[in-house]
């Protein structure tokens, strides 16, 4: 079998990378894949926490490099899913410590053995993306739509297209506001996808449920309620190729709002 | 009193109109003028070259106030735009536009003398990327020229389509085509048509 290598990658920091990588995993896990999740964050590693991992982890993406064991070792099982597992980043080393040609090599032997291998991708544009990037032939793109976000994924698409192994890029927008969109104030997901002229994957909305699965160490796609969760499932089936609309976040709700538009729409026809 | 600001609030955002004070639209319009910067490979040094280059060539035509000159990029929908604005304080008559002409030409002749003497392979180069400068701004000038007699103040504009398609796997190359000097490179027998043309006239 090969698997499917796809990068998470952002530019900007704090988007949620990680968070959309635990979630994206644990949700084509849940659907019966085999998934590994890969830390190439190396120094400041947070994948373990997200999924609720961080006392099992014994060896780290660093130790199978410099063979203090084999990567079936290193491979941390998921507490729930036995479908889903990490190789954690090393806490303790930098970025120098790994190579891209390294990276790439466990890449390769993880997809033979996996249908999924999603590799979370540090911030910034240095070596950490190069070697982050190196094993993988799909990217998702995250943003917010703020500015300073944009701008970053903006320069990580264009440097994205100048790899070759890169086959398709993708664009997840995270910490959507519909309530800030409707008022004009924050940009819509059209603005967004007007701007960085890529394909959307997925769009997340902002959910303070987010914050709690953090706590428990439990991505947000196990909560059947939450909103975001449900974003998260759509985005794992739309990378399975199926074609599930995006929730409609912009529907005003209440009374005031459904007249007002009504009002918007006449206006517009006028 | 609570209560009432709501309802003010509600129905003062009933009637305001949409599109105009919101901030997001600020925010696309800031970013869409920063990721074009972004996307070409213009540096600062490359834009002050680029505008002194102007000036020396806008200069033979119209005595304007240089320090006041501005070069900016613009967005005009689905375009960027180059907006140069300069302040012109009067166009130069004929004669003036003459001597001007034959003083750059006799400058131009003078230093070609000096290059022939350099390294031929050098000096070919050089030569090359004169002609590129020339044609960069020949368009403007067609624009600010014909502008300057009606208003004191000339605009001149060479708006730059932004392919549709985004050039991503062209990073190295880069920028939109007619910003980037290094891709005029291929005609410079057509310049030199026109550079004469002008001279001529």
């Amino acid at each position: 079998m090969t698997g499917r290598v796809i990068v998470i990658t952002s530019g900007k920091g704090g988007v949620g990378k990680t968070t959309t990588s635990a979630n994206i995993g644990t949700a084509l896990a849940k659907e019966g894949y085999k998934v590994v999740l890969i830390d190439t964050d190396l120094g400041l590693r947070n994948l373990d926490l997200l999924l609720g991992l961080e006392n099992r982890i014994v060896y780290t993406i660093v130790d199978v490099i410099e063979e203090r064991c084999k990567l079936k070792q290193a491979l941390v099982k998921d507490k729930k899913n036995p479908n889903l597992s990490l190789l954690a980043a090393a806490q303790t080393r930098d970025k120098s410590a790994v190579n891209a040609e390294q990276l790439k090599d466990i890449c390769n032997q993880l997809k033979e053995k996996n249908d999924f291998v999603l590799v979370d991708c540090p911030a910034g544009i240095e070596q950490g993306f190069q070697n982050a990037v190196a094993g993988a032939s799909e990217a998702i793109v995250v943003t917010t739509p703020e500015m300073s976000a944009i701008r970053d994924a903006d320069r990580i698409i264009g440097l994205l297209a100048t790899k070759e192994e890169i086959e398709s890029t993708k664009l997840l927008l995270n910490r959507v506001r519909p309530k800030l969109i409707q008022s004009k104030e924050m940009m819509s997901v059209d603005d967004v996808v007007g701007i960085l002229e890529i394909p959307l994957i997925g769009i997340i909305p902002e959910d303070t449920g987010i914050i709690t699965s953090t706590n428990k160490g439990e991505p947000i796609v196990n909560d059947e309620n939450a909103l975001a969760g449900k974003a998260y499932r759509n985005v794992a089936q739309r990378i399975l190729g199926e074609e599930v609309p995006f929730l409609d976040l912009d529907e005003p709700k209440g009374f005031v709002a459904k007249v007002k538009n009504i009002f918007a729409k006449l206006k517009a026809k006028v | 009193m609570g209560i009432f600001t709501d309802f003010y609030n509600t129905v003062a955002r009933f009637f305001r109109p949409q599109e105009e004070d919101a901030s997001k639209s600020v925010a696309t319009n800031r970013l869409k003028l920063v990721l074009m910067q972004d996307r070409t490979n213009l540096t600062p040094k490359i834009l002050e070259q680029m505008r002194g280059e102007l000036v020396d060539l806008l200069s033979k035509y119209l005595e304007m106030d240089k320090d006041l000159l501005e070069l900016n990029f613009e967005q005009e929908g689905d375009q960027v735009a180059l907006m140069l604005s300069i302040p012109v304080i009067r166009a130069k008559d004929e004669e003036e536009i003459e001597a001007a002409l034959a003083e750059a030409k006799a400058l131009k002749e003078a230093q070609e003398e000096a290059e022939e003497e350099t390294d031929e392979e050098y000096e070919e180069d050089e030569e090359g990327e004169d002609f590129e400068d020339e044609e960069l701004v020949e368009e403007e000038i067609e624009s600010a020229e014909v502008e300057a007699e009606i208003n004191s103040e000339s605009e001149a504009q060479q708006t730059t389509s932004r392919p549709k398609k985004r050039r991503r796997k062209l990073e190295k190359v880069s920028s939109p085509e007619g910003l980037n000097t290094e891709e005029k490179t291929e005609e410079p027998e057509e310049i030199e048509q026109v550079s004469t043309e002008t001279t001529e006239g």
